[in-house]
């Protein structure tokens, strides 16, 4: 039994009390910088990332997988508490989680998250442990063509984030796509939309854009006619979750997991999509889908299970390939190249204590995660009770730091203000941020592959149908329009059929 | 009245300089300073850079710290250390981006090459040409006979303009006298990839990124462009035995200060460059990176003004040749 | 006035897209569009940004047809004083230093509300900096300069 005694080895690792200390001190203060508005997971880890240096290779390894789940479940409990989602994942949580919140189930929301995560986490480190090279093997048949085709799925979900106008949702994600368009051609150099700035020329901030049209926004709703009305919070009631919630919730945690573990293996950003695959998937399956967007639980379960889920299995890439998913990938493997271990394709044989370590890790920080946030979500509640007016210009602070601490760019905190007031004036025009910032995400995956996948073919379009996963993909893409489309066309016809008699 | 306000100001800047020359010769330095990356934290600069500054600071006896300012190819970061008080306390430590990118940007905020003072060159960070690893050819020849059969075919992949695979590849282009479909992306990361998954065939990057792959098997290894084999490749013959003549080129590293720092504080840290790079563990930590540490003499203000200039009129040519330019 | 029937919120919103869209097609004019094969930069985005405006033009057409909610009072004083706290903490981060640029973005900011008193703004805005400064510039050692240039003179 290998993976027994890989298990072992790698539990044995992990258990020694200082990886446990460094494990724990790594969750710590992912959660407690992460949960700093406006501070999410990628400026956390950068923030943190030089402690880590001086530490032995698996302890510092191990420190700073905690502090990344510590800082993606911190940047959850802002995006339920104020709005201030600090990653692309979380902005999903926040449009159920938020309202939840302002219902007064904000310790509900939270706990349900921080379960629905934990349980995403165990299953997600089993199949790390038991899948991860073969799995591999198929992230690698994932060429341009298959990534644009996965894009077009996620762009064709997006539809169910909208809770109004299917209309206004499509612009919002058009502007969103053209608005992650901005800055310099990587095809050719030019550099686009940036209007003669040279620091957009690697384009604009996520934080800065995410901060100011969902926090900032949100922070300015809060702030009109507030002589005239009485606050927004709704009497906190109960911090746990009811014998219902968790029948509700099992649901959306277990396809959460699935999707998310699916799709976090893929390098080349599928983990972006889990949260908002997700969404889509529990307001389909929904029994009803009027309650998503004003505080569905399954809207707040499965996006952070797949969140979760996803998170763990971006780390199969890494591990088996030595290729980095996304940027806090990227920043791991600054970590493991400065403490002299250069990722590879044999990690796992080289430094087997090193790679089962890691994957032991993964569950243990989980663990403490719930255990350590189960006890503060009163805290957390606690903290909605702080006035508004007092909390704001703290969430500012923050918000510029966690920006400017990034790159030192100052133009990403004038981009704030911008998307601030950008943000406030779409709310005003009753549009949803959240469209938006998935085409923001999207935006440079879906063109950039478009691009390649036609250089590849020799410009061919073809190809995204010739491919068989591809086609897959695209078929699927038309599966969910028609589900989605079906039945608004349906109500419409008895609508007008209504008005016949 | 223009005239006189613009004398007023020289002599001020003047004044203000020469007492800082002479305030700084003794004490330097006295707090904390601060090393410019313009790159991300996590990059392979980033880790050089890091390694160095906390050799360095021992050394110094003073705290360096290490501050990412990215963006832009690295213009934003050295634009930023060109602006900075002449004062020692900024410093820019840039990798051969420094030299093309006097060529890629035809708009820079700051002037390459009379911008900056010279501290020295820090590590030159070998390069391979590298594909798919069920590319049919077995030695560079063959990989270039293939290449030029195939040329509408072949993909070469590389990190985005700019990048050390970008510039390998337009100088793999140039000695070739062929023009190849090359395939950007945004990062190292997603094209090794697809060089992984056989999506492109070819590319030409750091030892850093490529040297576990090779060694893994993952992808077939034709050639390293330093002047001698590398100790953790040594089946990899260089590209001057495997047939391409003089195709030698490396990522090498510098650290600036701004124009006008004074030439004390230039040396001294050159000294302190010097001691740190030989430092066990830093000589250690960039063997894992497949590089070495620069010898002593070519970590002096001399020898990286030299390569500076020797740099930007080497890639002139090769950039204009290929017409991209980054803005 | 009952003619007068449109949607007034919507109208704006139709307007607003089609006018970001048409500054987006304006910039894609100067961009090479390339062919199917090397699509250039300005492909893709014209094809959005010609979405975008089409988009809007629906959401113009369709605001003609019912009655909506107005839109309601703006945050006028929210908008004066909090959209300048980011900027205000970008133009000086590096002239005065982090200490002094961040408790003024944050007394900024806490003017937003018109129940803020003076005494309590000033009060909150040095606890705020106290704590920055020591989590991230102590205890994390971020590469912010507490008090730049400018307060040296």
């Amino acid at each position: 039994m290998d993976l027994v005694s890989n298990l072992a080895l790698g539990f044995s690792t992990a258990l020694s009390p200082e990886n446990l200390a460094f494990c724990l001190i790594g969750v710590l203060l992912g959660t407690l910088i992460g949960v700093l508005p406006g501070i999410g997971a990628t400026a956390t880890i950068a923030m943190l990332l030089p402690i880590t240096f001086k530490l032995e290779p698996v302890s510092s390894l191990i420190m700073l997988a905690g502090i990344y789940y510590g800082a993606q479940y911190g940047g959850s409990t802002t995006a339920i508490l104020i709005n201030m989602p600090g990653e692309s994942s979380s902005a999903v949580t926040a449009i159920d989680g938020y309202q939840m919140a302002r219902k007064g189930r904000a310790g509900a929301a939270l706990s349900i998250a921080a379960l629905g995560s934990f349980f995403a986490g165990t299953v997600s480190t089993f199949l790390v442990a038991i899948f991860a090279i073969p799995l591999t093997a198929i992230a690698l048949k994932f060429g341009a063509a298959e990534y644009f085709s996965l894009m077009v799925v996620g762009l064709v979900s997006s539809i169910a984030l909208a809770h109004g106008s299917i209309v206004k949702a499509l612009a919002m994600v058009a502007l969103g796509l053209l608005l992650g368009l901005v800055g310099t051609d990587i095809y050719t150099g030019t550099p686009r939309f940036t209007l003669g700035i040279r620091e957009y020329a690697d384009g604009l901030n996520f934080v800065a854009v995410a901060v100011g049209v969902f926090g900032i926004a949100e922070i300015l709703r809060n702030l009109e006619g507030e002589k005239t009305r009485s606050l927004l919070m709704a009497k906190v009631s109960g911090l746990w979750p009811t014998r219902d919630d968790f029948r509700r919730m099992a649901g959306p945690v277990l396809r959460g997991t699935a999707i998310g573990s699916a799709l976090g293996i893929l390098p080349g950003g599928g983990a972006i999509l889990a949260a908002f695959a997700s969404y889509t998937v529990e307001k389909r399956v929904s029994d009803n889908p009027g309650e998503f967007g004003q505080g569905a639980i399954a809207g707040v379960a499965g996006p952070e299970s797949a969140n979760n889920a996803g998170a763990q299995t971006s780390f199969i890439p890494l591990l088996t390939l030595g290729i980095p998913a996304n940027p806090v990938m990227a920043l791991m493997v600054g970590a493991m190249i400065i403490q002299g271990i250069v990722p590879g394709p044999n990690v796992a044989t080289e430094q087997p204590t090193l790679f089962w370590g890691i994957i032991a890790s993964m569950w243990i920080g989980n663990l403490m995660l719930v255990v350590l946030n189960l006890p503060l979500i009163g805290l957390w509640v606690k903290l909605l009770t702080v006035p508004y007016y007092v909390l704001f210009p703290i969430i500012m602070a923050f918000c510029s730091i966690g920006v400017y601490s990034v790159n030192s760019n100052v133009y990403d905190l004038y981009a704030v203000a911008l998307f601030g007031l950008g943000g406030y004036l779409l709310v005003k025009l009753r549009c949803e941020p959240a469209p938006l910032l998935l085409g923001f995400v999207l935006g440079p995956l879906l063109e950039e592959n478009l691009r390649r996948a036609m250089i590849l073919s020799r410009g061919d379009p073809t190809t995204f149908v010739t491919r068989p996963i591809s086609a897959f993909l695209l078929a699927l893409a038309l599966a969910v329009l028609i589900i989605v489309f079906l039945p608004s066309v349906k109500k419409k016809r008895e609508e007008v059929f209504q008005e016949e008699d | 009245m223009k005239t006189l306000k613009a004398l007023f100001g020289v002599s001020a800047a003047l004044a203000v300089s020469l007492l800082a020359t002479s305030a700084l010769g003794q004490t330097y330095p006295e707090r904390t300073i601060t090393m410019v990356v313009p790159f991300a934290a996590g990059g392979p600069t980033d880790t050089v850079t890091r390694l160095v500054a906390e050799s360095m600071s021992k050394d110094l006896g003073q705290q360096i710290v290490v501050e990412n300012v990215g963006g832009a190819g690295g213009t934003l970061g050295a634009g930023r250390v060109a602006s900075a008080d002449p004062d020692g306390y900024t410093l820019l430590l840039h990798h051969i981006g420094m030299a093309t990118s006097a060529t890629l940007y035809r708009k820079l905020a700051y002037d390459t090459l009379d911008g900056f003072e010279y501290v020295g060159l820090v590590t030159d960070v070998p390069m391979t040409i590298v594909a798919r690893k069920d590319l049919e050819p077995t030695d560079l020849k063959g990989l270039i006979d293939y290449m030029k059969a195939n040329k509408d075919t072949v993909t070469v992949a590389n990190a985005g303009i700019g990048a050390a695979s970008h510039l390998c590849g337009m100088l793999l282009m140039s000695a070739m006298e062929t023009q190849f479909v090359t395939v950007p992306y945004k990062g190292t990361g997603p094209a090794m990839t697809d060089l992984l998954g056989g999506q492109v065939d070819v590319m030409c990057d750091q030892t850093t990124n490529t040297t576990k792959q090779i060694q893994g098997g993952t992808i077939k290894a034709y050639a390293v462009t330093s002047p001698a084999r590398l100790d953790n490749l040594p089946d990899v013959p260089t590209a001057e035995e495997a047939g391409l003549a003089g195709f030698q080129v490396g990522i090498w590293h510098g650290i600036y200060a701004p124009k006008g720092t004074p030439a004390e504080v230039t040396e001294r840290l050159s000294k302190s460059l010097q001691v740190a790079l030989k430092d066990p563990n830093v000589v250690a930590r960039f063997a894992e990176l497949g590089t070495a540490p620069s010898a002593e003499e070519e970590a002096t203000p001399a020898a990286l003004k030299a390569k500076l200039e020797g740099e930007i009129a080497r890639w002139k040519p090769v950039i204009e040749a290929a017409g991209q330019y980054a803005d | 006035m009952k003619q007068l029937q449109f949607d007034s919120t919507n109208a704006i919103c139709g307007l607003t897209f089609i006018a970001l869209g048409g500054f987006f097609i304006y910039q894609c004019l100067n961009l090479d569009l390339g062919t199917a094969f090397r699509m250039g930069p300005g492909y893709f985005p014209l094809i959005l940004a010609a979405i975008l405006t089409l988009l809007g033009v629906v959401v113009l057409v369709q605001a003609t047809r019912v009655r909506g909610e107005p839109m309601g009072p703006l945050a006028l004083r929210g908008m004066l004083f909090i959209l300048p706290a980011p900027v205000f903490f970008g133009l000086t981060v590096r002239g005065l230093g982090f200490v002094p640029s961040l408790f003024f973005a944050a007394l900024i900011a806490a003017f937003a509300s018109s129940r803020m008193k003076p005494l309590l703004a000033v009060v909150l805005a040095g606890a705020i900096t106290l704590f920055s400064v020591l989590v991230f510039s102590y205890a994390l050692g971020l590469p912010f300069e507490r008090f730049g240039p400018w307060t040296r003179l």
